[in-house]
């Protein structure tokens, strides 16, 4: 204590400062509640895609990804998390997007699924972002419906045009699992 | 009502329900057993009790009936006699459905008073009150008992992993201080003495995650006993449905396996004591004439063998007969003629494990439902459990099965192939040989090893997997191969290399890879990385269906110095394109395969073929079209084409040789010396 008056320390201002700072922090959050939508965003096939950060459990650095024998094209492999074999997914064939190999900036952004974790492969990651829902307008771009499928909406940012995926219909869909029954 | 009293409830009224029928069954050998009355008149009351507090009316009146009932049977009013116990059986049955309905949220599956009312009058033999046995699918559930002895002790142990990991961090600092004490060149002893604390560290921590492991996986045992409760209830029914005498005993009741297991050992056992008594064991009169007791026996003895559990379920009754065995499945297109003459009697039992085969003549309301043992085939494969079947003719059957004590650890033998690891689980592992070239023989288009005078088919796992082929093993000459078991065959899979053996903690695969052919689950290598744990049976299985291993015909590759000629193998079919090619790369051609017309065109512009081989009927431009196009380029006008088909009518043939090809071949008749006599007489 002693030390702490020695070194002209106000614990009382600095609880003050910390109190206001939490309240125009509430008051900021409670403004923009409504309209906002947390999201990572990353890039795939060299567009801007993102989804919810709810769903982003972690990122990790691609691991070394061990091959499943006569599986399907988007399976790429199964690493080890923390104990857990989780597989690793290319969606890009999913979304209709041309598929150059992952380099250095390559991540897994494990995501956690009401039934399981998986593993999205994407070519980088770019941040998390506060994205305007009501902005988003429909996807236009000339996919197949079933492409369109996983896609909820895009919008147009000052630094390029952002992809919303549909996560969550993308965790439900048959063509991720592998039951060969 | 709080769901967490119906919990407690349901979970109550189980334990005092199979008390109930264990005791009943019980009673009908030792009536004069007053102790046992008693006891089970308090399991009735209990259960009366619990259900009024919860305003269980049905499965309170029919518990208080029982009781009433078992009353008088203490007071000796009334006798302990088959009509008595079928009354006991009956009302616990009752109960047991009307609380099965309670857990699924259902109502009450029949009427309790007019059951009561039937129960009055004596008429139980004809209320259905029981579910049918085998349809009831009740799991061992997803919680786990454990005693407070066992969780303290775990505690424990986890405290001594905390204090250990301070230890380590005490080392670091140890060897930092040591390292900045000495300028950097600490010198022998104290190094030496820093190396032994370490290694003590390292020993105990060895030693604390061994006792929590055996901790954690004793959590996963429970006894045999809890599936094979019901068993005796189910024979005694079984046997009387069929005027049948037959008496069970279980030997080895309190011997643990891993849960997992016994769930899925119970359906088998179901089922192996259904077909016993229904198919195995025989009338008393029958029994008597053949010099037998007239009361036959089934017995269930389970006993550890090394690291496995040994199940033997034994019965005295007809036995299986090969050849009626053989003749059914003849009947049922199991096999074949040609298979039926090769098969030794004791091989000729297994075919009842093959789908489709059930020896019951006549469709019974019991087991014929036309599924058989390969049910519990199927099941035991998935435990990696192995089942062995031996029978006498008039004596009896007796089927074996070995499971594994954990589906968690296994020992299994790390094989290296196309840069990826796999484990294959030793109880599968014959031995690991070294192929020579020349030790490989074709044989009916697939290729085979000789193992001291046995006959092995020979796949290559690479080509199974559909992975890039081993080219380095080439180099050698040799090539290492796992030589797999499955009951009575024989596989052998060739590997680039096998990495030993060793103990492997199972993980499943997870719910995004629910059942994925040739991968049983996976498990962490030293490295961290993952490695896939081979599912042996689908090896089999799968290995029947390829053509070739690539091997002999690689060996061949690149023995042939010459190459005899340049051809193209047009097909739709991956299946005869792939057998086409091996065949013609095996005797020194070298061949490009087309998979339509279109990409035969394409490919003849790039190269000059030597000859060309096309199916007839292809999606786009058919062989026919193809030949006459190809006799329409100048480069192609003079090329010999082969058409291969399935069409074998004249007219075809003339199409062909009209289109302009010079050979005909019917795939029906298709096999590799004539394709080869062909290309060999047009080109050489």
């Amino acid at each position: 204590m002693g030390e702490e008056n020695r070194a002209g320390y106000n614990i009382d201002g600095i609880l003050r400062e910390m109190r206001d700072e939490y309240w125009q922090g509430l008051d900021a959050v409670e403004e923009e509640a409504e309209e906002q939508l947390e999201c990572i965003t990353f890039s795939l096939g060299g567009e801007t895609y993102a989804f919810e950060t709810i769903y982003a459990a972690e990122v990790l650095r691609i691991p070394r990804l061990v091959k499943i024998p006569k599986v399907q094209e988007l399976i790429v492999g199964v690493f080890n998390l923390r104990g857990e074999i989780v597989a690793a997914m290319d969606i890009r064939p999913l979304l209709g997007l041309p598929q150059s190999t992952f380099g250095p900036a390559g991540r897994i952004i494990v995501v956690k699924g009401e039934k399981f974790n998986t593993g999205i492969l994407v070519e980088s990651v770019k941040g998390v972002t506060a994205l305007p829902l009501d902005s988003f307008e429909v996807a236009v771009k000339s996919l197949s419906d079933a492409q369109r499928d996983y896609l909820r909406g895009q919008l147009q940012l000052p630094d390029g045009l952002v992809i919303l995926l549909d996560i969550k219909r993308l965790l439900g869909a048959p063509e991720i699992v592998v039951n060969h029954g | 009502m709080s769901g967490k009293y119906l919990d407690i409830f349901l979970r109550e009224a189980e334990e005092h329900l199979t008390s109930l029928q264990q005791g009943v069954l019980r009673l009908e050998k030792e009536p004069d057993n007053k102790v046992l009355i008693h006891e089970l008149l308090r399991n009735a009351h209990t259960l009366k009790g619990s259900a009024r507090m919860l305003g269980f009316e049905g499965v309170s009146n029919v518990a208080h009936r029982l009781e009433d009932l078992l009353k008088e049977m203490e007071e000796g009013v009334r006798e302990v006699d088959e009509s008595a116990t079928d009354v006991l059986l009956r009302g616990s049955d009752a109960i047991s459905r009307l609380v099965g309905a309670m857990a699924k949220g259902e109502p009450p599956p029949f009427l309790v008073d007019e059951f009561l009312a039937a129960l009055d009058r004596g008429e139980v033999a004809g209320m259905d009150v029981t579910a049918s046995p085998g349809t009831e699918e009740e799991g061992l559930g997803d919680t786990v008992r454990a005693r407070v002895r066992t969780l303290d002790s775990m505690v424990n142990l986890l405290g001594e992993l905390i204090i250990n990991k301070k230890r380590l961090e005490n080392r670091v600092n140890d060897l930092k201080s040591l390292v900045r004490s000495t300028g950097g060149s600490p010198s022998f002893r104290e190094l030496g003495q820093f190396h032994r604390d370490l290694e003590e560290d390292v020993l105990y921590l060895d030693y604390i995650i061994q006792e929590l492991h055996g901790e954690a996986m004793a959590l996963r045992m429970l006894p045999l006993r809890t599936i094979t409760d019901g068993f005796q209830r189910l024979v005694r029914d079984l046997s009387r449905a069929q005027g049948k005498e037959v008496e069970l005993v279980i030997d080895g009741e309190g011997i643990e396996l891993d849960r997992v297991l016994l769930e899925s050992l119970k359906p088998m056992f179901l089922h192996m004591l259904t077909n016993a008594v229904d198919h195995g064991i025989e009338p008393p009169d029958v029994r008597k004439m053949h010099g037998k007791k007239g009361k036959a026996a089934i017995t269930i003895s389970a006993r550890h063998e090394g690291d496995s559990v040994q199940i033997v379920v034994r019965d005295d009754g007809r036995g299986m007969d090969p050849d009626r065995i053989k003749q059914a499945a003849l009947r049922r297109g199991v096999i074949d003629k040609e298979e039926a003459e090769l098969l030794r009697d004791d091989e000729v039992i297994y075919l009842t494990l093959r789908p489709g085969f059930s020896t019951s003549e006549t469709v019974t309301d019991v087991s014929g439902r036309g599924v058989g043992l390969d049910v519990v085939q199927k099941n035991l494969e998935r435990v990696k459990g192995t089942l062995s079947i031996r029978s006498a003719v008039g004596a009896g059957t007796e089927i074996t099965l070995k499971l594994p004590m954990s589906l968690s650890v296994v020992e299994a033998l790390l094989v290296g192939c196309s840069g990826e690891s796999y484990a294959i689980p030793v109880s599968y592992v014959l031995e690991t040989i070294k192929v020579r070239s020349e030790d490989i023989v074709t044989v009916g288009g697939k290729e085979v090893v000789s193992l001291r005078g046995v006959t092995v088919p020979l796949v290559s796992l690479a080509v199974l997997f559909g992975l890039p082929e081993q080219k380095t093993l080439l180099e050698t000459g040799k090539v290492t191969a796992v030589v797999l078991r499955l009951r009575e065959q024989l596989l052998a899979c060739t590997v680039d290399r096998h990495l030993g053996s060793g103990e492997i903690v199972v993980k499943q695969l997870g719910s995004q890879m629910k059942k994925v052919t040739f991968i049983f689950g996976a498990t962490i290598l030293g490295d961290g990385n993952p490695a896939l744990i081979l599912n042996v049976p689908d090896l089999f299985a799968h290995a029947e269906g390829t053509t070739t291993t690539g091997f002999r015909q690689a060996f061949a590759e690149q023995e042939a110095t010459r190459v005899r000629g340049r051809l193209l193998v047009v097909d739709d079919s991956i299946t005869t394109r792939t057998m086409e090619r091996s065949i013609l790369v095996s005797h020194g051609y070298q061949v490009e395969v087309a998979i339509s017309g279109e990409d035969a065109l394409e490919k003849v512009a790039g190269f000059q073929f030597d000859l060309v081989v096309s199916d007839v009927e292809m999606p786009g431009i058919n062989g026919f079209e193809l030949a006459r196009r190809l006799r329409g380029m100048e480069n192609y006008r003079d090329v010999p084409i082969i058409i291969v088909s399935s069409l074998s009518r004249d007219e075809h043939k003339r199409q062909a040789l009209d289109a302009g090809a010079q050979a005909y071949i019917v795939k029906g008749s298709f096999d590799q010396g004539t394709l080869l006599d062909t290309v060999e007489s047009l080109i050489g």
